[in-house]
């Protein structure tokens, strides 16, 4: 009976680094997930050569001219020209954000410069714990969407966004500007998406109005795909244009 | 510029559209003169959105000409540049009256910057309905293209058009719909590229530590199943 014991115990020994091993193994071949967009290969891709591919491809909304220190540089460098369209006013352009404070769910985070990869996607942060915007859309106080984005877990735990969740239809974001302006939202609603059915124009979509996105990932995690299948959405307006509505 | 995997549908008008296609694929590859109409392709190479205004509409000589006060176009574009497909989602409102232009339609891709004037490259239905609100169109259309516009070269403007000079700059690019009180535009707006699909904001880890936590849990019980068990066993070899 005691060798019998003996064996029991050697297999609840057993199975736990097994267990440890295969968690490991499964973190390795998640990483993807956490990188920028289809970038497969391990946590170190070159923030400024994504930076500068996307750059080109995105500066119809944003700045004019390719940052590729903008990446790393919470506040850019380049000026919020509003080039994509000459003829509107620097009100309807908006201004190039830098902060975001979500008192909510602890959020308050400077803001890095997100683009598009190659493959066509948004890049996300590099970084878990750092918050982006995509700056080939829309800025605080000026037309269409302002979207930012943030890994809800890294591939070993929480991140930046991982309470992004939990937020309210009633929730306050504010969003600072590069000239110093805090733009107030409410959040109006929040939803999930699967990430092969996303609504781009939703979310990127043109606005003739100033409104707010964050995003982040949701659902179960793929380990295939290393991806989760969903995105959360949180949509957002001004506090201002609510009491407008 | 890699291809992206797509599985979305976009619209209940375009989920219609593929399965009438999907049951009648000779009945739809419908030759305009514009281009071919074809079924929502499964992948796109990029996407982009144009908010169209009155006051971005510039005339042929260069100058602003505003349109019509209080009108706003909202113009969604995907490309497949490998296919040379485009598709469409254009929705107007606060436009009245009819449609004009030299052109095969009234709604447009040009190739122009903004404040510059240029000429159509894309020539797209003119959202309907007139005289009701919104006014929508979409669809995708195949190349070659043709505006029905002649150029200074007495070739279509559309002629030899490739979705890829799209790609390489969009912000030379213009979208617009003229009508017949404002014939130079009544709304326009530049073309921004926007992101394809989902957004990969999360590493697993999340998950991952639970199932590690359901791992050492796991191996906890185990453990003082095993304990309990030696226990009893030396119960009873004492007894």
């Amino acid at each position: 009976m005691i060798r019998g014991l003996n064996w029991r115990l050697d297999v609840g020994v057993r199975r736990l680094p097994l267990g440890v091993a295969a968690a490991l193994a499964l973190g390795l071949s998640l990483s993807a997930c956490g990188t920028p967009a289809s970038q497969s290969t391990g946590p170190e891709p070159e923030p400024a050569e994504t930076t500068e591919d996307a750059a080109p491809s995105s500066s119809a909304g944003g700045s004019a001219e390719p940052d590729p220190a903008a990446s790393s540089s919470p506040s850019g460098s380049a000026a919020p020209s509003g080039s994509a369209s000459s003829a509107a006013s620097a009100a309807e352009a908006g201004v190039r954000p830098v902060a975001v404070n979500i008192a909510s769910i602890d959020v308050e985070e400077p803001l890095i410069d997100l683009g598009i990869a190659e493959d066509g996607t948004m890049e996300v942060p590099e970084d878990f714990s750092e918050v982006g915007w995509f700056d080939g859309g829309g800025m605080p106080g000026g037309r269409g969407p302002t979207v930012l984005a943030g890994h809800r877990d890294s591939t070993t735990g929480p991140a930046v966004f991982h309470r992004l969740v939990e937020m309210q239809p009633g929730d306050e974001v504010e969003v600072t500007d590069a000239e110093g302006e805090v733009h107030i939202y409410r959040v109006e609603r929040t939803e999930v998406f699967a990430k092969d059915d996303f609504p781009t124009r939703e979310v990127f979509g043109a606005l003739p109005e100033d409104e707010l996105r964050l995003i982040t990932c949701t659902g179960i995690f793929d380990v295939e795909a290393g991806s989760h299948e969903d995105n959360h959405i949180v949509f957002a307006v001004p506090v201002d244009a609510d009491i407008l509505r | 510029m890699m291809t992206t995997q797509r599985r979305r549908t976009i619209g209940a008008g375009a989920t219609l559209g593929a399965a009438v296609l999907l049951l009648s694929p000779t009945m739809t590859q419908a030759s305009t003169e514009a281009g071919t109409e074809v079924a929502w392709p499964e992948e796109f190479t990029s996407a982009y959105t144009v908010m169209a205004t009155p006051d971005e509409v510039i005339d042929a000589d260069g100058e602003v000409a505003p349109g019509e006060e209080g009108a706003t176009g909202d113009f969604m574009f995907w490309i497949n540049s490998e296919e040379e497909v485009i598709c469409y989602e254009i929705t107007l409102e606060g436009v009245t009256g009819g449609y004009e232009s030299p052109a095969l339609t009234a709604t447009h891709i040009h190739e122009a910057a903004a404040g510059e004037p240029g000429p159509p490259r894309l020539a797209f239905p003119d959202p309907e309905p007139i005289g009701d609100e919104p006014r929508t169109s979409s669809g995708c259309l195949a190349g070659p293209f043709m505006t029905g516009v002649e150029g200074d070269d007495g070739a279509d403007t559309g002629e030899g058009f490739s979705l890829a000079e799209i790609e390489a700059n969009p912000a030379g690019f213009t979208g617009d719909s003229h009508t017949e009180e404002f014939t130079a535009g009544v709304v326009r707006g530049q073309l921004m590229q926007v992101p394809l699909d989902g957004i990969e904001t999360g590493g697993g880890g999340m998950q991952q530590s639970s199932s590690q936590i359901g791992v050492f849990a796991g191996a906890g019980v185990l453990a003082v199943a095993g304990v309990s068990a030696f226990m009893l066993v030396r119960r009873n070899q004492a007894a």
